[in-house]
């Protein structure tokens, strides 16, 4: 097999060698798997890598990279986070009118002949430090109640679940704009040239009565941004980049040796034609070569020790579900990945509340409050800004009929909860009020844009500055409409 | 960078005093830099100053003009844009905006020299420009030839030399078809020594049935073409006619204004044929929605921006939608204009929730080609039988006399034979909680047609109410059975399967029922298990039906249940308070109208009502008004057998009853509607031609009307991007002051014109194209161009790009000899790795679970893989495929190392490669290099030359060495696919062989173009 040192023009070509040969060392069994991580996909190199934009980031950032842990469906806010005891006085009585105050409601309730409130059947209790209030439900989270940010504030303009998670990704409530990871890459890059820089995972709910809700692949798409900034999907079943796996009979030497072969009168072609392009096709085919290996790399969680799974959950070590993911986002973000992008659905409570949110909330609970506790242990915590939130929030009505022991809330635009960890965001803190039926800001409010605004803010970035030219506007993640930055969240 | 800034770099430097053209040049920096508050917007102008226009920029004000002719130091706009004060300076610093040294030197000269203004090319009218001078006389065959050579030889550069005829045939075969050329084609073009051998091969291709195929492959990005509705449930929508008939369009070469106006507006053209009517499904191709909860007048806003920005940048090139919130911020589109074109879409009979079901009215039955004619002839029979039934009433009329007479109506013991069940006399009443149960009715299974008809009182209730039932259910709340339901004061028939699948219909709106009051109704099933198998009466009259479902399953379960019949309910949570019932009777048959309306009659026949009786008799006693009802229900039962048989299309329909109009919404918001807006054009284009009406035929006619300056222009345009691979307008959706301008402004009109004049003829363009003396350079690129023309926009060689996904599959396909050819039909589904789509999907859709085909479903060219917008095709989306959510007229290109994954392992591809190498195996035996050589010949359009060969050879031996020794390799990969590999041949050479091949298919002269 001859070595191919004009694989990658830009890369010295010594380098080059070295790398090939180690990987050829490698596949005849002579390297361990530690030291194919170290070659394949540690240390980040300048040079490798998706590039990001000159002058970028526009100042020292706080987080050099995002894990967002999206609660598809709308978590409710009432049972989990924004605890107002005074409710309890007010079951099944009619939410008065001037708390509605002339709000639309979607079509689900806009018929309902009244509006039932349904106070939480969950007990909250105060914790940490600064006595942040969170339900029994998430007991985990409430241990790490001073590592979190807690926004009770957060608000948004849609009230069906398609426009609003397709505008807290992209900003939009139309498809087709770039979500945040496209632009947090295309704006930062990546450091590892052998994986994705943004990647996107899709986590399953164990409560089958859970209602699910769509997402597709235009909340991870790029938009009018070029798709190389497109999220990649991390899949739990098959494989896990989608083609990655040679077809059966095909052993990673014989595609070396073919790609050798293919390279080889590529560059005859090159030579011929001299189109660019050529040149970096060999060297797009040589990436996927190195895909091919740190991908399985990254998902033979195997090498993980028993303690990651004592942490994480037993359920981590089963593909697809959350706590799996949780620990494969940690996996992403340790090898270099700019943005890892997490849905987990089957939040869209409207009816069997108690009966569903219980189990929701055990699929997530640990699992996040391992992946902080496990960024932290490696001292990736400070520069890892980790998310959990959904697109809106509900209603403190009850959608249906209420029972003392059944509801379901509708969807509402006009307050959600949202917490922060690691990354620059102020640990024990919670942010925003809401007045007593959870219906109204009354403190502090937090729009998607601003929100959007400050993540951008902790990556670096100056989002009024962040554009792209587009239609001949410089179009950028948080719109048209003025946008904050947040600064009481910031540590 | 931009190429308007390359370009004068490029001329710039040399000749620092040419004269600077104001459209090229001096409108991208005012509309970059200067437009946005000195724009087109009225509301966010600033200092009541506006450059975009000749009469606000020349405007003499307080201080002086912002732009002086011929006096760069008394023209204010040249202070600003320098001024040492920031308060001052323009553009603002916070604007992030900033106009460099060279544009400035740029605006200085231009003002200098007089500062000649234009209104913005794209909207004056083009005009054949006179050709230009070259210096190489002998090589422009056309004027589309001199004028691109002008502009080569203006960069100091010559067109590269003809390539030779191998890479011609691959290249024409590619452009024309989408389609590897046969190898024995190749051949004969070499061979052929006519003059002209290239204009026959060109017309050859041209007329081939893949030249539609692959025209309409690019439209279909255009038309955002898919086979489901979009957004949340985004289950299965039938369109694909509309598919077939856009390839047909460009196989049949109709003319490109035609082509035009049918899809705009061919349902509203005098005598509109079926193609026309299918064509008008252009508009209905958006994405639809109809998620629960979602608000009506936001949906439809949504679609009637999709439609007006579809309208824009397919046939004008304007972003017409940047004016929804407000004007346009660059181009001279208000907000009414926007609204106003909206207003030609919002006349329709469409719903705005798409009722999850896959025929949203309104809708179109395409009949097979073979029952076309009988389709065709049927409503005329159905008005015959119609009138001899009529005519049979009137001849009966006598013998009914004497029978009334005789009091024979007195006699009749049923109203319809063959009752399976009867409840006793007398109302039964029933209130919340309370069924009666009465014992199972074994008449109710999957395969068994019935009926059942019963008289009941609905009380005044907003509840949805069970009237009867037979339904188990088991855990989970899955149930199976039948339920007859009143739901929202309409009829309402469900079968549920034992997989928890119904079929159901519910009554349309326009039925209701009128409450605290009798009535009576039938419903009917068929047992075929299909949902136009059911149907629903209300005394006696057929009642049309909605798209009450979410689903719209074939009934594949069994409903036959062990359960009670239940009156009064559900077994569940559903009941008929304050419901009353009678005379319930059910039938082992579909009844046909006439008899239920015979039961509906029945207690006034039994009363001695003479019109009861006369009907009764003349369905059940008169022989001829029995055989003219037999022979009514005969051509009903045909229309839906060939409906069944046949497909349906989405169409346009106007709503007859009200003219187009719109509101203006407040900053684009669907619940801030203002002013009431009528139907036009933008204003800074011309008006509707004289007599055209005012709706989307006006719309269609102004179009393509010869004093429309954008159609032609914006329609040549991209078919020259199809060929050449950018358009000469890169932004080919954008024309406006923001788009990028034209590199060969003369051309692009010289070839609108052209276009227009010959017909709008788009096999003469793309022959016009295609035989030109730049397309036919070799793509060779040498220093001295990669550096003056680095993306080939002078195309001072020959075109040469990454071909589009459906193209690389497709190729892969042909040279296998695995393509089905077979044009048209519903999607089909190939090879797509697992969980593509469950990991997305809702749990109610019907596009949850990909369903791989088999056989030849697997080889179809890729413009007929179903289409799923929220879950594309995998291996189309990693080569840049839109999602068809919106209208793409222009591709990206990248090129990735996931594209490298598919080619190299995904199974259609390997599979492909295993074809090929059988095919070698078995025409060349024992030959290693006549086998590498066929696939060469296949794959390349050419043989290997010697270094290649020693290189493919090499791997060759290494692969064979590698299957040799490791034989259940050899046995896994040649067991890849679904087609069976010939176990005749060697193994260790046929798997060597299939690596060979799948290392060529990987080449990057395969994967361009």
């Amino acid at each position: 097999m001859s070595l191919l040192p004009f694989l990658k023009p830009n890369l010295d070509p010594t380098e080059e060698c070295v790398v090939n040969e180690g990987r050829r060392q490698l596949l005849r069994g002579g390297l361990g798997a530690v030291a194919l991580s170290q070659l394949l996909s540690g240390a980040p190199k300048a040079e490798g890598g998706l590039p990001g934009l000159p002058g970028l980031p526009h100042f020292a950032p706080k987080a050099k990279r995002v894990i967002y842990l999206h609660m598809v469906g709308a978590p409710p806010q009432h049972d989990l986070f924004d605890w107002k005891p005074k409710m309890q006085d007010w079951f099944d009585k009619d939410l008065p009118e001037s708390i509605r105050s002339g709000q639309r409601l979607t079509t689900m309730t806009s018929g309902q002949a009244r509006f039932p409130i349904a106070p939480t059947v969950f007990k909250f209790a105060k914790h940490g430090k600064s006595g942040m209030e969170l339900s029994e439900l998430l007991p985990w989270t409430a241990k790490m109640a001073d590592d979190i940010t807690l926004i009770r504030s957060m608000n948004t303009e849609a009230i069906n679940h398609e426009p609003a998670i397709t505008f807290i990704q992209t900003g939009f409530m139309i498809a087709g704009k770039p979500c945040i990871g496209s632009w947090a890459s295309y704006g930062l890059g990546s450091t590892n040239q052998d994986l994705p820089a943004f990647v996107v995972l899709n986590a399953k709910h164990s409560h089958p009565k859970a209602n699910v809700q769509a997402i597709s692949a235009r909340l991870w798409s790029a938009g009018f941004l070029s798709g190389q900034y497109s999220g990649v999907s991390l899949r739990s079943g098959g494989d896990p980049v989608l083609y990655i796996s040679n077809p059966d009979g095909v052993p990673t030497q014989m595609r070396r040796r073919m790609l050798d072969a293919l390279g080889e009168m590529n560059q005859i072609t090159a030579e011929k034609l001299s189109d660019p392009e050529t040149r970096t096709r060999i060297a797009q085919y040589e990436m996927a070569f190195r895909m091919q290996a740190s991908v399985p790399e990254l998902t033979d969680i195997k090498s993980e020790p028993e303690s990651t799974f004592k942490l994480y959950g037993e359920a981590a070590r089963e593909g697809g579900t959350f706590a799996n993911s949780a620990l494969m986002a940690r996996r992403l973000v340790e090898r270099g990945v700019r943005f890892v992008q997490l849905y987990m659905r089957g939040w869209d409570v409207h009816g069997l509340l108690p009966e569903v949110l219980p189990s929701q909330c055990k699929d997530v609970d640990q699992a996040c409050y391992a992946l902080v506790q496990d960024l932290k242990q490696r001292g990736m915590l400070d520069d890892t800004l980790v998310i959990f939130g959904g697109e809106f929030g509900r209603t403190i009505y009850s959608q249906g009929k209420l029972t003392a022991t059944d509801y379901g809330r509708d969807h509402h635009p006009r307050c959600f909860s949202l917490w922060m960890a690691g990354g620059g965001a102020k640990g024990g803190y919670t942010h925003g009020e809401t007045d007593e039926f959870s219906y109204n800001i009354t403190k502090d409010p937090v729009h998607v844009r601003d929100f959007q605004a400050t993540m951008l803010h902790l990556l670096g970035i100056d989002h009024e500055r962040f554009t792209y030219k587009f239609q001949g506007l410089d179009q950028k993640l948080t719109g048209v409409e003025k946008a904050h930055v947040v600064k009481a969240l910031l540590a | 960078m931009r190429s308007v800034v390359f370009f004068t770099m490029a001329s710039g430097l040399a000749l620092a005093q040419a004269p600077v053209d104001f459209q090229r040049e001096v409108r991208p920096i005012l509309s970059d830099n200067c437009f946005h508050c000195h724009g087109p917007d009225r509301t966010t102008r600033m200092a009541n100053l506006r450059l975009d226009t000749r009469d606000g920029a020349f405007a003499v004000r307080k201080k002086g003009a912002a732009i002086v002719p011929g006096k760069p130091g008394d023209s204010l706009i040249l202070q600003r844009i320098t001024h040492k004060d920031p308060a001052l300076l323009m553009p603002p610093p916070q604007s992030h905006k900033k106009i460099s040294p060279q544009q400035r030197a740029t605006l200085t000269r231009w003002i200098e020299q007089g500062a000649k203004w234009q209104e913005h090319w794209a909207f004056q009218q083009p005009a054949k420009p006179s050709l230009p001078s070259v210096r190489n006389t002998e090589w422009p065959r056309s004027p589309l030839d001199q004028l691109l050579l002008a502009r080569i030889e203006a960069a100091g550069l010559a067109p590269a030399p003809e390539a030779d005829r191998r890479t011609l045939a691959r290249r024409l075969a590619l452009d024309l078809t989408g389609l590897p050329p046969q190898p024995a084609d190749v051949d004969a073009f070499v061979a052929d020594a006519s003059p002209d051998a290239y204009e026959k091969l060109v017309d050859r291709y041209l007329a081939s049935p893949q030249y539609g195929e692959h025209r309409a492959r690019f439209w279909l990005d255009a038309a955002r073409y898919a086979d489901t509705h979009g957004l949340h449930i985004d289950n299965y929508r039938e369109m694909w006619p509309y598919r077939d008939w856009v390839i047909q369009a460009f196989n049949k070469n109709l003319r490109f204004d035609q082509f035009v106006l049918w899809q705009v507006a061919g349902d509203l053209l005098p005598n509109r044929t079926m193609e026309q009517q299918i064509a008008s499904g252009f508009q209905r191709c958006n994405v639809t929605t109809n998620e629960g909860g979602v608000i009506p007048d936001e949906v439809q806003a949504m679609y009637d921006k999709d439609r007006a920005d579809t309208t824009g940048a397919v046939f004008l090139g304007m972003t017409v939608g940047c004016a929804s919130c407000h004007d346009h911020k660059f181009d001279p589109i208000s907000q009414k204009d926007f609204y106003a074109l909206t207003a030609f879409y919002r006349n329709t009979l469409q719903r705005p929730l798409d009722g999850n079901i896959y025929d949203t009215p309104p809708i179109l039955v395409i009949p097979r080609a073979e029952d076309r004619d009988r389709w065709s002839r049927l409503p005329a029979e159905e008005t015959a039988a119609r009138d001899r039934l009529d005519a049979a009433k009137s001849a009966a009329a006598p013998g009914f006399a004497e029978w009334f007479r005789k009091g024979r109506h007195k006699k009749v013991k049923l109203p319809v034979d063959g009752e399976a069940f009867r409840l006793p006399a007398g109302e039964m009443s029933f209130d919340a909680k309370q069924t009666r149960e009465l014992p199972n009715q074994p008449l109710f299974a999957r395969g068994q047609a019935f009926s059942i008809a019963v008289r009941l009182f609905l009380p005044k209730s907003t509840e949805n109410l069970t009237v009867l039932s037979q339904l188990e259910r088991y855990p989970d709340d899955k149930a199976r059975g039948i339920a007859v339901e009143v739901n929202d004061r309409r009829p309402f028939l469900r079968l549920v399967g034992d997989d928890n699948k119904a079929i159901q219909v519910r009554g349309a709106n326009d039925r209701r029922m009128a409450v605290d009051a009798w009535h009576h109704i039938t419903v009917t099933y068929d047992g075929t298990g299909l949902r136009d198998g059911l149907s629903l009466f209300v005394n006696g009259e057929a009642v049309p039906f909605e798209g009450a479902s979410e689903t719209f399953f074939d009934l594949m379960g069994e409903i036959k249940t062990p359960a009670p019949l239940r009156l009064g309910g559900d077994g569940n949570k559903r009941f008929f308070a304050g419901g009353k019932i009678s005379d319930l009777r059910m039938y082992p048959r579909a009844l046909r109208v006439q008899e239920a309306r015979s039961i509906a009659l029945w207690p006034e026949l039994q009363q001695g009502d003479r019109a009861a009786a006369e009907h009764y008799y003349l369905a059940n006693v008169d022989p001829g008004a029995g055989s003219a009802y037999q022979n009514i229900g005969a051509l009903a039962t045909e229309r839906l057998a060939i409906r069944r048989r046949g497909a349906i299309t989405h169409v346009m329909q106007e709503n007859a009853d009200s003219l187009p109009m719109s509101n203006i919404l407040y900053r684009g918001q669907y619940d801030q509607p203002r002013d009431k807006v009528e139907p036009a054009v933008p204003g800074v284009l011309p008006p509707l031609p004289a007599g055209a009406p005012k709706n989307r035929l006006g719309l269609a006619q102004w179009l393509v009307d010869a004093n429309n300056p954008l159609t032609a222009r914006v329609t040549v345009n991209r078919f020259w991007q199809e060929i050449f691979g950018t358009g000469i307008v890169k932004t080919a959706d954008d024309f406006g002051s923001q788009g990028e301008a034209p590199t060969h402004p003369e051309l692009l009109d010289w070839l609108a014109v052209e276009f227009r004049e010959s017909g709008w003829d788009v096999k003469g363009l793309m022959r016009m194209m295609v035989t030109s003396s730049a397309y036919r350079q070799a793509a060779i690129a040498t220093p001295a161009k990669l550096q003056a023309d680095p993306d080939n926009r002078l195309l001072s060689r020959g075109p040469r790009f990454r071909m589009d996904g459906e193209m690389i599959r497709d190729y892969a396909l042909a040279a296998s000899g695995l393509l089905t050819v077979k044009i048209g039909g519903p999607s089909v589904k190939p090879y797509q790795p697992d969980n593509v789509w469950e990991t997305v999907a809702m749990d109610g859709s019907n596009t949850r679970f990909y369903k791989r085909d088999s056989g030849e479903s697997l080889y179809r060219r890729s413009l007929y893989t179903f289409w799923k917008r929220s879950a594309p095709p995998a291996n189309m989306e990693i080569f840049n495929a839109p999602t068809r959510e919106s209208c793409t007229v222009r591709r990206e290109r990248t090129n990735t190392p996931l594209q490298a994954l598919v080619t190299m392992n995904d199974p259609q591809f390997v599979e492909a490669a295993r074809a090929l190498a059988q095919r070698a195996l078995l025409a060349e035996k024992n030959n290693p290099a006549g086998q590498l050589n066929l696939i060469a010949r296949t794959v390349l359009a050419r043989p290997l030359d010697v270094r290649e060969q020693t290189i493919a050879q090499g791997a060759y031996r290494d692969y064979l060495r590698h299957y040799d020794s490791n034989p259940a390799d050899a046995k896994k990969l040649l067991a890849v696919g679904e087609s069976k590999p010939d176990t005749s041949l060697p193994p260790a050479e046929f798997a060597a062989l299939t690596m060979i091949t799948n290392q060529l298919l990987n080449l990057d002269e395969v994967v361009t173009k």
